[in-house]
């Protein structure tokens, strides 16, 4: 027997790529032929009809697909940018701190712990109209007398929804632009201390360009897993109140698994799937510039 | 007043706001898992208390006894559910991690053609939403039956993991110095045992803390297991959570006693590894 002679670092890879195309690519691969196919769970002879994109274009005409899409790329944007700010602002407070900052860091990552059904279990809890403990403070100080329905009202429900996504995810974007604040040199900070920078100068033209690359670690870190946010909607509202808080991967699971419409579904994964990709792909090329600029400049 | 006082009264005052906006931060960053843990150990009655009852009464560990006493409250099997998260989360770990050190290995050391492709490729299977990927999953799985095995989830697990793994230990590898393993085949070592006894020992805390990355993913992970786990054969903890909740009610206590138990071993193991954990994310950051 004679075999290929291949190079270490094939052979190094050969075992990922192999698990990776046998539960990842391949089943996508089949994803991609049944979405072309009108495959119901409950007739599995379906499978073998054909018929072309009729599935997208009901997808793409459906006006709830799009209001999910909608939603989706609004709470991304808004999670997202939030969760940029907040992360920052607590990075530059800990690392400002002069005593105690290993127990700070800890308590910084301690949102990180938590898996996404506990982050919506726990704010469905908290946010719970009747007994929450939102709804409690708030009538115990007075501020309102009726109970706010947090988890009922639709835009009300969409808030919640970004808060526990923000609170669970600012850390990430906490910590990594910590360790970018504390690999800072510091001679540039206060070279531009000395030639009069006032600090809000300092800040955006010496410490942000060489925080960049973290914080897009960090995103792009994040867009791996946008899809975290299915867990905590799943669990807070699955979707109601009356599909207000629908986004696209709770709008998938419904369509296949309560309505058994797989290939429909699968249509629809696609364009989230797609999504997905287009998310990370702009961030690592972000990265990936972040860090020239940087590497040229210092 | 003079120029120097105010200046140091105006640092004072910069001093007191760092300090209360820090206290704020901590406060809500820590404040709803406190929440969870107190509601575990109060009676149902005072949870659902109206008007709230602000300084618990009773404490007691009546949950825990409940949870983990013979079926349970409710009937809800958690030993069984806590058995197949152990199950599941260990042994996809170690394939994780050995499968993830032949890759990371051959990013930090060789030179080849379409590294970078290779690599954003390997992310780009993570970037696949559980739900979405749980569709064929689901069809084929159900085809070669393993739908709702062990082995089912580890394969799954073990996919999942592997991107992120390679991640990890690619930064971890490059921290060691190439020299170093040269050295060593100079003196008489070959490749492989170059590797297990300079470049492993030097790389393993990093190794060990994506290994315990890997198992944090699976023992948290939900959108796969809630499809592809069916019952007590193979159910983990967070769909096991969803036990708690029926049609109109949630037996609140319970759950928050559970939400306990789940986060306990993710504190401790998160705690464990923070510091390498970040610097193998962010390593190459800026030397690229």
């Amino acid at each position: 027997m004679k075999f290929p002679k291949l190079s270490a670092p094939t052979l190094l890879l050969l075992p990922a790529i192999i698990v990776l195309a046998a539960v990842i690519v391949l089943p996508l691969l089949f994803s991609l032929y049944s979405s072309f196919t009108p495959f119901r769970l409950t007739k599995p002879e379906s499978i073998w009809v054909f018929i072309g994109v009729r599935n997208y274009v009901s997808v793409l005409t459906n006006y709830e697909f799009w209001a999910a899409f909608g939603r989706t790329v609004l709470l991304l944007t808004i999670a997202l940018n939030a969760e940029m700010f907040l992360g920052l602002g607590l990075a530059m407070l800990v690392n400002k701190a002069t005593r105690g900052q290993r127990i700070l860091r800890t308590l910084m990552m301690f949102p990180m712990m938590f898996s996404p059904v506990l982050v919506g279990f726990q704010f469905k809890f908290l946010f719970n109209d009747n007994i929450g403990f939102i709804n409690n403070a708030l009538q115990s100080l007075g501020l309102t007398t009726n109970a706010i329905p947090w988890l009922i009202d639709g835009n009300l429900a969409l808030f919640s929804i970004i808060i526990a996504e923000v609170w669970s995810s600012t850390s990430v974007f906490a910590i990594l632009i910590l360790a970018g604040l504390l690999a800072m040199p510091q001679e540039p900070v206060e070279a531009a201390r000395v030639d009069g920078c006032t600090p809000w100068q300092t800040f955006r033209y010496v410490t942000w360009p060489y925080l960049m690359p973290f914080a897009f670690i960090a995103m792009t870190i994040r867009s791996l897993d946008v899809a975290r946010a299915y867990d905590i909607v799943k669990i807070m509202t699955d979707g109601g109140p009356a599909k207000r808080t629908e986004l696209l991967w709770t709008l998938v699971g419904r369509t296949a698994y309560s309505d058994a419409r797989m290939g429909l579904a699968n249509a629809m994964a696609y364009i989230s799937i797609l999504l997905s990709i287009l998310f990370t792909v702009y961030f690592f090329r972000k990265l990936a510039a972040a860090r020239q600029q940087i590497g040229a400049e210092w | 007043m003079d120029k120097n006082s105010s200046h140091r009264l105006k640092r004072r005052w910069l001093k007191v706001a760092h300090f209360i906006g820090l206290f704020l931060a901590m406060l809500v960053i820590c404040m709803p898992g406190l929440w969870i843990v107190l509601s575990s150990l109060r009676p149902t009655v005072e949870i659902m208390a109206k008007p709230p009852v602000w300084i618990p009464r009773d404490i007691s560990l009546d949950a825990y006894r409940a949870m983990f006493g013979g079926a349970g409250q409710g009937g809800i099997p958690v030993w069984e559910y806590f058995r197949n998260s152990l199950i599941i989360s260990i042994t996809s770990t170690i394939i994780a991690l050995i499968i993830g050190m032949a890759g990371g290995y051959a990013f930090a050391r060789y030179k080849f053609k379409g590294k970078s492709g290779v690599f954003l490729g390997f992310m780009l299977t993570r970037a696949v939403p559980g739900i979405a990927l749980s569709l064929p999953l689901f069809m084929i799985f159900a085809r070669v039956g393993i739908i709702d095995t062990h082995f089912a989830m580890i394969l799954i697990y073990v996919a999942l993991n592997v991107p992120f793994t390679i991640w990890l230990i690619d930064g971890f590898f490059r921290q060691v110095p190439k020299d170093l393993a040269e050295a060593a085949q100079i003196d008489g070592c070959t490749r492989w045992q170059a590797f297990w006894q300079v470049e492993f020992p030097l790389a393993g805390p990093g190794i060990a803390s994506a290994g315990i990355f890997a198992f944090l993913t699976s023992w948290n992970e939900y959108a796969l297991a809630s499809q592809i786990t069916r019952s007590v054969n193979s159910k983990t903890l967070p769909v096991g959570l969803l036990d708690y909740t029926s049609e109109f009610t949630i037996d609140w206590r319970g759950m928050c006693a559970l939400a306990v138990v789940m986060i306990i071993p993710a504190l401790t193991l998160t705690f464990i590894i923070q510091k390498h954990l970040v610097s193998g994310l962010t390593f190459g950051a800026v030397k690229g």
